[in-house]
């Protein structure tokens, strides 16, 4: 992609977390841009186009995040994973405020983000599988619950940046981290607890 | 937008499953692993001699390996068959020839030594 089409689509992304899909007309994309609506038109012909752009480039980035599932055998994989989440969720802000009209405006959007969800859940619960089988993670204690601790931390990942801003409150990567942690560590065995302490959280060993 | 690649969950979950299981499986080997390569590294210096054997109508083409300082160390393999003795000898002739050290690097290969069929 060229540097023009580049900047157009991180002035709307800009634009769309600030004021929402809806609300952003193609003169302000322009503005932010810093060229004319001709020009913007040269690369993009109508706000359509804009929106599928950058929707593509954000399915493309979760792609690239839900391909690091298990690329190392340890706790800190899924750490780096929630890292990389965290920076997602963060850049594209605007995916909750307009998850809602998307369906009207964008149908065919909602669906992918649908397919991302299974998939990410998918992964959560397969990690924790993995986990207990590696020894890490006591087996589940009851049915059902090791499902239950999957959409908690699901939601954890999803909603926590907007929640933080509902509070007005600092997006910070490592309290982002900690309420993902936090869901998980009452399950850890001796040996998942000690992976944990060096590993993930080397800075908190006294 | 253009139509995105998707896979069936169910199939998803079992490519998970496949890559969690990798980290199970795929461990690293010991050492005694490759014993195999050092066990049989004293062929790469050994007198080599084939003899053929007539068996179920067929000739089969053996070599024996002998250490080459102490021949009681020795090793018989039998490498394939043919039904031509023609045939066999010429091929248990090469064999020979490509198991044995050529020390002087003079092995070539006739290509008609070999009476290729090309039907």
């Amino acid at each position: 992609m060229n540097s023009t089409k580049q900047k157009i689509l991180e002035a709307a992304i800009r634009l769309f977390n600030l004021y929402g899909v809806a609300n952003v007309r193609l003169q302000q994309i322009a503005d932010e841009t810093g060229i004319s609506v001709g020009n913007l038109a040269y690369h993009f012909k109508n706000k359509e186009a804009i929106v599928s752009a950058v929707y593509e480039s954000l399915f493309d980035e979760f792609s690239q995040i839900l391909s690091t599932f298990l690329m190392s055998p340890k706790l800190t994989d899924f750490n780096h994973q929630l890292e990389h989440y965290h920076r997602f969720f963060s850049k594209y802000k605007f995916y909750l405020i307009d998850l809602f009209e998307l369906d009207r405006s964008y149908p065919g959007i909602i669906e992918r983000w649908h397919q991302f969800v299974r998939k990410m859940m998918l992964q959560i619960r397969k990690r924790l599988d993995y986990n207990v089988q590696r020894g890490v993670l006591m087996p589940e204690p009851a049915p059902g619950i090791y499902d239950t601790l999957t959409n908690n931390i699901w939601m954890t990942i999803v909603f926590w940046i907007p929640q933080q801003i509902l509070k007005g409150q600092s997006l910070n990567e490592e309290r982002f981290k900690q309420s993902v942690w936090s869901h998980i560590s009452p399950y850890f065995t001796r040996q998942g607890l000690d992976e944990f302490v060096l590993e993930v959280e080397p800075s908190k060993i006294p | 937008m253009k139509p995105a690649f998707t896979m069936p969950p169910d199939l998803y979950a079992k490519m998970l499953d496949g890559l969690s299981n990798l980290f199970f499986t795929e461990k690293l080997g010991l050492d005694s692993d490759m014993n195999f390569y050092r066990d049989d590294f004293w062929l790469s210096d050994a007198a080599v001699i084939e003899y053929l054997q007539l068996r179920k109508g067929a000739w089969e083409i053996n070599l024996l390996f002998a250490h080459h300082k102490t021949p009681l160390k020795f090793l018989s393999r039998r490498i394939t068959s043919h039904s031509c003795p023609k045939r066999a000898r010429t091929m248990a002739f090469y064999m020979r020839r490509l198991a044995a050290k050529d020390q002087r690097g003079t092995l070539s290969v006739d290509i008609n030594d070999l009476h290729l069929t090309l039907n």
